[in-house]
């Protein structure tokens, strides 16, 4: 009788106390699979569209390997006709209010929330992620996000006046992703009325339902389109006309691959990479709850990634005790079961960190595994590894799900050193029960996101994204918003690509110059050489470039910089960033207006040298009091910058800090050739970055005119300007892997180059595409866009509570 | 009951550092309630063994024989015989862990108990429960009455003065001689976690009340107006295990006051079982102080055998 082994079962677990089964019902997943009949194709234009003739691979359950439904592989074609109905139904909704959209968004809210019981169980059936994760978390932090921009696509008008949405946008999933990531990304795109066509790998089927539940609204139904096929697909979806943006999310060198590869097209890459994260353990943290703050991070199937975990020397042996305690204690299982703390992943996953144990292992690590998980694959039980010091090869790969890796430190200087001294620059928490120690390092470390005291909090409203190799795309927050949109008016963007530019060649070598005839500068000539370091360098070529009027005729000889002068300056440049950041706002403003003083003072020079240059005498005089007028107001800017937003679930703030970018370099126009150069050299200034900057080519001698004032007002090295060819300056600076940004004004060519290597350090970078900008103006020469990017968000959580 | 926690000398550096962090502790609280989730047989197996770490309690200003005689018998008929022999476990003596009762009714608890043939321990409340602002001397003299009526466990309450004052040597002594004034019966310290402050006072507390030869701590009076929460548990927990593991020595856990449902004792249960391990999972190591909560037990496991949902009169009243 079954009833009697279930009831000699409860004797038995009398005595054990064990833990049995917690099954969730998935039969409501499998059923909306038999709606599909088990096949699976992508949802366009409200409909599902199974095209004909296109391979299919099998949607598998990742733990069983049972086959759930064969899904279609999306061709060239089927990107072509999603791209198209975005295209479409971009017109509508762009043009609708902000509180319809906000209407359309509120229902699509309710939506899932009618349908969450499907969503979680298939989200976790066919990633193998634990339910708990996905229905306690995932289901209502959805929501949310769809109702916090519901509220910003309602005060768009007021709130976001002067920037409108970019137009399609393009997303691209990685292999293993939550329907969640797409959800950030496709909340603030869809609010601020741009339509989205999703990639996703294949046999990915909750985005499919995330879409159909979006076209069953009825209205609208080619604002969210998903199509399920391979990452090659990326490039061709970027290539579409109408396509504005492009998003990527996924491991780094795919990343950095898909940056090459776009260089010159039509659409803005943001890059969100990379899943590792950090947790920073000082001695003086509340250590149990840190141990938390591990599970949280690495062992609880919130996070995609592994673990870095930095412990204070004294603090070693205690933690790595109670980690090694909690560990024994954690469940593993199939995710469907709501006991567990993990699943499992997919057999790539299972082998990637099966691979770091043994090459951790072979390089003489200290493994250690621990906890109730099945031992076949694809589980992986939870894994510390300790003794890997950075200089061993393992330490330079990304720390793989479910591992953690653990580092002891002695001072929290060094801390801040080691966790700084990696490519990686995503999350990090930081515990501490000292106030001041806390903040000293949640705002040292260069991380888009830093919690203190606590890991993986997530708010619609904080802003996620980081810095370094882990990209510069945003994704909640206001930050989120203007991922999506672009200055009112700006023109559509067109792909300039040239299919003939060399990357090997472009900018490498320099013409040479020989004398070109006597000089009819001004006098006194402004003094002669690059300004570097804070003083006038001669070139590392020893040769001179000359600079010709409107006439034709030598105005005079600029110094010829190259390679070593530029490594000369942001060398300079570093050395002046520590110095230059802890400066208060106020102190900053006060050296640019000092600044825009001397240029006042300086005034009839630079007009004088403006009109050599061809210029009219009233509009030489009129660009320079706008050039001082734009030190004034960015100084006063400077000011307010950083603001704390209030979210759910936390006592306490977050800080939206803004940071500085770092060496920012920036390569400035021909035209306007002060102002343009003050336009841009203010922002980045009063944002407290250190910059090296390539004046006009045509007339850089105003530059360096402002040059010999900054000589005397400004730290050495905080500011350096580089003449020369600018194809080649432009190519050093690019190539520079120790240069945090770059904006390129120049030629197409330019800046085509300029994105293709960018991808060397993934820095953001900035570019014309040949455009000209109109600097006078005041949207274009000194609006809100340059302050965004001037300058990088980090989120600094701050619970509180006794 | 286990073997008495012979505490140890005060040793204020074991606790001079340390700083509890609340939010992340409240965090830790409302993920340990939904990740362990105990279903069918398990449940009900579950509940059974929470039946046996319940002191059911009664402390009212109205208590009289009657009232007492009827606790003792559900003390020792906690469900129902004929679903125990559904369940088959009717020959596994499953009764309450101890019946809980203020000094002055020991005596009528002791002999309802004789009466019923039953070895259930009686566990009396003393030291001025529940505010403790009496003399010492007092307070001393308390414990001694109760024991000499035949309570084998004492719970006793601390002096919250001391503890929001700093005055951590004078709790140590206070409840040395507790200790000191039990003898033989075992000691259980409230310390009305409630009243202290924050958790990080809650921290200090347990780790003296160890010091001084504490062999249970508990979280409160139950008269307090927060008592048994996840976040001071899982502090308290925290402590035990740091004692343990600096001393070898095992102390028991009671939570108490506003246990009420079937659902909560599973999550107390899964939270000693996350924190410290199954060894802590004995009527010797851990308690639940509670008055109603064993007739939501009895349904539930009603509901199990039988597939139905119990109407009041299904259930005998204790």
């Amino acid at each position: 009788m079954a009833a009697t082994s279930a009831e000699s079962r409860a004797r038995e677990i009398f005595t054990t106390l064990e833990y049995g089964p917690a099954p969730e019902s998935h039969a409501c997943a499998l059923a909306w699979l038999d709606t599909q009949d088990r096949c699976l194709s992508h949802y366009v234009n409200g409909k599902w569209l199974k095209p004909e003739h296109r391979n299919s691979v099998p949607c598998q359950d990742p733990i069983t390997g049972e086959n759930l439904a064969s899904c279609l592989l999306a061709e060239a074609e089927d990107v072509a006709t999603a791209a198209e109905a975005a295209r479409t139904a971009l017109e509508d909704w762009r043009g609708l209010p902000g509180a319809s959209r906000a209407k359309h968004l509120t229902r699509l809210a309710k939506m899932i929330q009618k349908h969450q019981r499907l969503l979680w169980t298939l989200e976790s059936l066919v990633t193998g992620r634990a339910v708990r994760e996905v229905r306690d978390r995932d289901v209502p932090l959805a929501q949310q996000l769809l109702q916090y921009h519901a509220i910003q696509a309602h005060t768009q008008e007021e709130a976001l006046a002067g920037w409108e949405p970019m137009g399609v946008v393009g997303l691209i999933m990685p292999p293993t992703f939550s329907f969640l990531e797409m959800m950030w990304r496709i909340c603030p795109a869809l609010a601020v009325g741009c339509t989205v066509v999703v990639l996703v790998p294949p046999a990915s089927p909750t985005p499919l339902l995330l879409a159909q539940l979006a076209g069953e609204l009825g209205q609208f139904p080619g604002i969210l389109n998903v199509l399920s096929g391979p990452a090659a697909l990326g490039p061709v979806l970027a290539s579409q006309p109408g396509v504005q943006k492009v998003a990527f999310c996924g491991a780094v060198e795919e990343g950095r691959a898909l940056r090459r590869t776009l260089a010159g097209v039509g659409p803005e890459l943001g890059l969100a990479l990379g899943t590792e994260s950090l947790l920073l353990l000082t001695e003086a943290a509340d250590v149990d709850s840190a141990v938390e703050g591990v599970v949280d991070a690495a062992w609880s199937d919130r996070s995609p990634g592994g673990l870095r975990l930095l412990i204070q020397e004294s603090l070693w042996d205690e933690t790595m005790r109670r980690l090694m305690v909690r560990m024994a204690r954690l469940r593993g299982g199939r995710g469907l079961d709501g006991a567990v703390d993990m699943g499992a992943r997919g057999a790539a996953a299972h082998d990637l960190a099966q691979l770091y144990v043994r090459e951790a292992r072979s390089q003489g690590a200290q493994v250690f595994q621990a906890g109730d998980v099945p031992l076949e694959s694809p589980f992986f039980p939870p894994t510390l590894v300790s003794d890997l010091p950075p200089a061993s090869p393992c330490t330079q790969a990304e720390v793989p799900w479910p591992l953690v890796v653990a580092a002891p430190f002695r001072t929290a200087k060094e801390a801040l050193a080691l966790a700084n001294g990696t490519p990686r620059g995503g999350s990090a928490s930081v515990w501490s029960e000292r106030l001041g120690q806390a903040l000293e390092l949640g705002y040292g470390l260069r991380m888009g996101t830093v919690w203190i005291n606590a890991h993986s909090l997530r708010d619609p409203a904080v802003p996620t994204g980081g810095c370094k190799e882990s990209g510069s795309s945003w994704h909640g927050g206001p930050d989120g918003l203007y991922e999506y949109l672009r200055p009112l008016g700006t023109p559509a963007r067109l792909p300039y690509l040239s299919e003939h530019l060399n990357y090997d060649t472009f900018g490498l070598a320099v013409p040479s110059t020989l004398p070109a005839g006597p000089e009819t500068g001004p006098s006194p000539a402004p003094p002669y050489g690059l300004f570097v370091g804070g003083r006038f360098q001669a070139p590392g070529a020893r040769s001179s470039r000359p600079i010709q009027d409107s006439h034709s005729k030598v105005h005079g000889y600029v110094a010829e910089g190259g390679a070593k002068d530029i490594r000369g300056a942001v060398e300079a440049a570093h050395q002046a960033a520590p110095g230059w950041v802890s400066q208060p706002p106020g102190a900053r403003a006060a050296l640019l207006w000092a600044l825009a003083a001397a240029l006042e003072r300086r005034e009839p020079t630079l007009v004088l040298g403006l009109e050599r240059h061809g210029v009219e005498p009233k509009t030489a005089k009129a660009e320079v009091e706008l050039s001082v007028r734009r030190l004034r107001a960015w100084g006063a800017r400077a000011q307010a910058q950083s603001h704390s937003l209030q979210v759910a679930e936390l006592r306490g703030p977050v800080l939206r800090l803004r940071e500085p970018l770092g060496v920012l370099a920036i390569v400035c126009p021909d035209e306007w050739p002060l102002l343009a150069f003050v336009s841009l050299l203010a922002p980045a200034l009063a944002y407290g970055n250190t910059v090296v900057l390539v004046p006009s080519g045509t007339c850089p001698i105003p530059a360096l005119e402002v040059c010999q004032d900054m000589a005397t007002l400004l730290p050495a090295g905080l500011v350096s300007v580089v003449t020369g060819d600018r194809d080649h300056l432009a190519r050093c600076l690019a190539l520079h892997q120790d240069v945090q940004a770059l904006w390129y004004f120049g030629s197409a060519q330019g800046s085509q180059f300029v994105e293709w290597a960018s991808a060397g350090n993934l820095k953001p970078v900035w570019v014309s595409r040949g455009c000209p900008r109109a600097w006078d103006q005041e949207a274009e020469g000194a609006g809100p866009e340059l302050e965004l990017r001037a300058a990088r968000t980090k989120a600094l959580w701050l619970p509180m509570g006794d | 009951m286990s073997a008495h926690n012979p505490g140890t000398e005060l040793d204020l550096s074991w606790i001079s550092k340390m700083q509890v962090n609340q939010p992340a502790v409240l965090r830790r609280a409302q993920q340990v309630q939904a990740r362990r989730p105990v279903k069918k047989e398990w449940q009900a197996a579950w509940l059974l063994k929470a039946v046996t770490f319940i002191d059911l309690t009664t402390l009212s200003g109205d208590d009289t024989y009657s009232n007492i005689q009827r606790l003792c018998y559900k003390a020792k008929y906690p469900i129902r015989e004929d679903l125990l022999k559904a369940l088959n476990m009717h020959d596994k003596g499953v009764t309450t862990a101890a019946v809980c009762v203020y000094p002055a009714r020991v005596c009528d608890a002791v002999k309802a108990l004789q009466a019923a043939s039953c070895s259930i321990p009686v566990a009396s409340v003393a030291t001025g429960f529940p505010a403790g602002q009496t003399h010492l001397k007092t307070r001393l003299e308390e414990i001694r009455l109760a024991v000499e009526d035949g309570a084998t466990e004492i719970d006793v309450v601390i002096n919250r003065t001391l503890v929001l004052t700093g005055q951590w040597e004078a709790l140590y002594d206070e409840v040395r001689q507790f200790r000191k004034a039990c003898g033989k019966a075992h000691l259980k310290t409230i310390l009305a976690t409630g009243e202290l402050g924050s958790l990080t006072n809650v921290y200090k507390a347990s780790m003296i009340a160890m010091m001084a030869g504490s062999d249970f701590i508990k979280t409160s009076t139950g008269k307090e107006t927060v008592n048994a929460t996840f976040p001071v548990a899982i502090v308290m927990l925290r402590a035990i295990r740091d004692y343990f593991w600096k001393t070898g020595n095992k102390v028991g856990f009671k939570p108490a006051g506003g246990i009420r449902s079937a659902k909560d004792s599973l999550a107390w249960l899964s939270l000693v079982k996350e924190e410290l391990g199954d060894e802590w999972l004995t009527p010797g190591l851990f308690r639940i102080g509670a008055s109603t909560l064993l007739s939501d037990i009895e349904r539930q496991i009603y509901h199990h055998v039988t597939g139905r949902y119990a109407a009041y009169h299904d259930l005998p009243m204790c």
